[in-house]
């Protein structure tokens, strides 16, 4: 009975056990194939730069790799940077980088940051948006945006990738996207040396919905034509027939002639090592207003004056994995240098020559490491009485021609707030205040499509002047009540106006009312740059610098921004983000006029106990010397 | 770590007043009764008072050593409160509290150092062990027994000197780290030892007006 029970375990065990191996080996094998490194995909240890002299191809009509293309092509189409390049290169690895992968879900969205947003000053709109689940940030689908139609407005700025390759669910989209392609990841867009490679063109070919054809019309061999936006539903792109209207020029591609050799095979000037200005057409800032500098009075981030590249610090093997460089990246990042790549990490090891920190910071007590990011002191502009306006490139797409260069253009991205981050630490940041017409349903503000807004509050607005600095139209009470119950017809749940922090709404007496609610909260992000020197860092005059009764880093004004008249005079206390008590930080600070007596004071009390010590020390001295000496 | 090491060290350091005083009552019969244990508290309480028979000079003496025992009383919650019990560093209205007392503190020391010093030195009778010892090792003259005008014992010269001596280290800790000379590595190393010095003081203050209570008691 037992040597059966035994046996009958035995086999049971086995049974489990046995499959094992196999399943293992099936699924080393699975990892040996999607693992298969490519030709790029791994160094061979050389520091020389590869010579990109290859074959260029298209994308057929089935979304497939096309036949090689030549310069004596009688259809010239546009080559595919995935089918060009995936001959040595994981195109699939590569997408999975930090700038690629925001669509994906799976991706931690690590530290927030710059949000793509959304604007309209004829309807007092701007709203944050991120595929990436960042606190108060809305899907692009929530405002009604679909992947095609968010390429088409933030494109511009991206090196392709992420959304421009969804595929798209809405039937209507299904046409134009065979007729425009799907915007690619652009790798010339960081890695092209040349320096005729010119994103403002890619821009210009995205706005067209030329999606197919912009990688190939931003670089120094070819050049585009045409607009996809322009073709019918019909329009074949792969066999072109000839248009009705001969005003209409379909999209196409041409070749400089010398840019083939013999065997139709072309130089891409690639480099590994990214030039500064290819970062900077996407993370330019420019202060703006009064008080402001022009750019070529503003000195560069001190890394770059000193020597630097963008991609000293911000580096990424193959999975384009970049590290971002802020505090604690490392517990969420792959990156074997998301650790030392944050301030800490380099200017605690010297990595790159930095200064190391146990050196630096004379007088500073070392609670402020706890309490302030590296970036609080050394970051951004030196703070003023008041936030100043901002301008990003992805917000205000800086770099493209014919953009609107007044200071007053939307969005309003106010600067330098000092604001407490999730690790509690004082950090500076960029931030806007969301304004934007929405519903309420349980509690929860989601914006309203915008198309539906423009048409509704459009019809408001239309005695209303549109600035042409691109500022907000000026709202009073009595449009928003209008425009609320205009939008409450056409929606579900609570009509509500999201602006100045504040969620206007309509009472059962038909009376505006504004209440806090979150959804109304500036939107912040924290800054890593430009870095300023040592030298200009806050508090390396006095400590006063911040513990003065006045110091702009905690009594600073934070600027209310609204389309609404009546609230943009008002302002908040840097504080109030801080999360500390103003009294307090009042009182601390003014406890720094007393400092400089502390120290006399102290100094010589300390003189007078060391003259104590030592003026008995000196009589035991004595008294031994007379001991040993046997005189007493 | 200076948490745990904190809190040993004041446990043992009460631990070692409270079998100090079942070993070595200070008065021959001592009761445990509440209205006992009333009475000596009261007598305890009466010690802050000023004697009528004090000199100007006395009672000065008395004044900054009893300001002196408020700012101690005020530092040492202030500082050892948050980090023992809070588990926090000191900082908001502690810290700005520790650095209003402090200068009081350090101005009464530096009083009770001059005032107290002299009384406080230690003389042949305060260890006639040692001085047997030399008599043997060198060929000192026997000059005669110094009178003894002292009132302080042993204990209380050497917890003052365990007061005082530290006190320097103490203060120039944290008045140097104000200023511009020293980077974050030094920061934290006068950090450390302000932290270090500041629990050697305290528990040689406790130990000191233990000593004086209980030779008052005596009196």
């Amino acid at each position: 009975m037992k040597k059966g029970l035994i046996v009958t375990v035995i086999l049971i065990w086995l049974a489990f056990v046995l499959p094992a191996p196999t399943v293992c080996s099936a699924n080393k094998a699975a990892g040996a194939d999607t693992d298969e490194k490519l030709l790029g995909d791994e160094s061979d240890g050389s520091r020389a730069v590869p010579i990109h002299l290859i074959p260029m191809y298209p994308e057929n009509e089935d979304g497939e790799k096309g036949f090689k293309i030549a310069g004596d092509d009688e259809i010239l189409l546009p080559f595919s940077i995935r089918w060009t390049c995936e001959a040595c290169h994981s195109y699939a690895t590569i997408s999975n980088g930090w700038h690629f992968n925001a669509v994906d879900s799976n991706v931690a969205p690590g530290r927030p940051g710059q949000p793509w947003i959304l604007v309209d000053a004829s309807t007092g709109t701007q709203i944050p948006l991120s595929y990436r689940p960042w606190p108060q940030t809305f899907k692009p689908e929530q405002v009604g945006l679909t992947p095609r139609q968010f390429t088409k407005l933030f494109g511009r700025h991206t090196p392709g990738g992420g959304a421009g390759e969804l595929e798209s669910q809405d039937p209507d989209e299904f046409m134009r996207e065979f007729i425009s392609g799907k915007l690619e990841i652009n790798c010339l867009a960081c890695h092209n040396a040349a320096p005729e490679q010119n994103q403002t063109e890619y821009a210009i070919q995205i706005a067209r919905e030329n999606f197919r054809w912009a990688a190939a019309a931003s670089c120094e061999f070819a050049s585009a034509s045409g607009s996809a936006i322009d073709m019918p539903d019909t329009y074949d792109p792969f066999m072109p027939m000839p248009l009705d209207d001969p005003k209409k020029v379909p999209p196409g591609v041409s070749y400089r002639e010398d840019a083939f050799d013999k065997d139709n095979w072309v130089f891409f000037d690639i480099t590994r090592k990214v030039a500064n200005e290819r970062c900077y057409f996407c993370h330019s800032n420019l202060d703006v207003g009064s008080n402001s500098p022009e750019r070529w009075a503003v000195d560069e981030d001190v890394h770059l004056t000193a020597g630097l590249r963008c991609v000293d610090c911000h580096r990424n093997d193959i999975n384009h994995n970049i590290t971002r460089g802020y505090e604690g990246e490392e517990f969420i990042s792959a990156n074997l240098l998301a650790a030392t790549s944050s301030c800490e990490g380099c200017h605690t090891t010297g990595r790159l020559g930095a200064p190391l920190l146990k050196h630096a910071h004379a007088g500073i007590p070392p609670v402020h490491f706890d309490k302030l990011s590296c970036t609080a002191c050394h970051s951004g502009r030196w703070p003023g009485e008041k936030t100043i306006l901002t301008k990003t490139s992805r917000a205000h797409s800086l770099g493209i021609a014919g953009i609107n260069k007044s200071p007053e253009a939307l969005p309003h991205i106010l600067y330098p707030v000092f604001a407490k981050q999730s690790n509690g630490k004082i950090t500076p940041y960029k931030m806007f205040w969301p304004a934007f017409w929405g519903t309420v349903k349980e509690g929860k503000v989601t914006p309203i499509n915008l198309e539906v807004v423009k048409k509704t509050i459009g019809k408001i607005l239309t005695k209303e002047k549109l600035p042409r600095t691109g500022d907000w139209r000026i709202l009073t009470a009595e449009h928003i009540i209008e425009g609320l119950n205009s939008l409450q017809k056409k929606i579900e749940g609570k009509a509500v106006y999201i602006s100045a922090g504040k969620l206007y709404k309509i009472d059962n007496a038909g009376k505006l009312i504004a209440a806090e609610h979150d959804a109304a909260k500036p939107y912040l992000w924290p800054i890593a740059h430009d870095v300023r020197p040592a030298a200009q860092s806050l508090g390396i005059r006095e400590c006063e610098d911040c513990h003065s009764t006045d110091a702009p880093f905690f009594f600073g004004a934070v600027a209310v921004d609204s389309p609404i008249a009546a609230e943009r005079d008002l302002s908040y206390e840097m504080t109030e983000f801080q999360n500390i008590d103003s009294f307090y930080t009042w009182a601390f600070a003014f406890s720094f006029v007393f400092r400089p007596w502390l120290k006399v004071i102290a100094l010589g009390c300390c003189g007078i106990i060391g003259g104590v010590i030592l003026l008995y020390a000196l009589r035991a001295l004595a008294c031994i010397v007379k001991v040993l000496a046997g005189k007493s | 770590m200076f948490r745990t090491i904190s809190i040993i060290a004041f446990l043992a350091t009460f631990l070692g007043i409270g079998l100090c005083c079942l070993a070595f009552p200070c008065c021959k019969e001592c009761r445990w009764a509440p209205l006992a244990i009333l009475r000596r508290a009261i007598r305890i309480f009466t010690m802050l008072f000023l004697e009528q028979k004090l000199s100007p000079v006395g009672a000065l003496r008395k004044l900054v050593y009893l300001l002196a025992l408020l700012c101690f009383l005020v530092l040492a919650i202030t500082s050892f409160y948050p980090v023992l019990v809070l588990k926090e560093p000191i900082h908001g209205y502690w810290l700005m509290l520790h650095a209003t007392f402090a200068p009081v503190f350090a101005i009464c020391l530096a009083g009770l150092a001059v005032m107290w010093a002299g009384n406080c030195c230690f003389n042949k009778s305060d260890w006639p062990w040692l001085t047997h010892i030399l008599e043997r090792l060198t060929p000192t003259k026997r000059v005669g027994e110094e009178p003894s005008n002292e009132r302080l014992g042993l204990g209380q010269k050497i917890t003052f000197w365990l007061i005082v001596v530290p006190a320097l280290p103490l203060i120039l800790s944290i008045i140097l780290s104000m200023f511009d000379f020293f980077g974050t590595y030094w920061q934290e190393l006068l950090l450390d030892i302000h932290r270090y010095t500041a629990l050697v003081f305290a528990i040689a203050v406790i130990l000191h007006t233990y000593l004086m209570i209980r030779a008052k008691m005596r009196e």
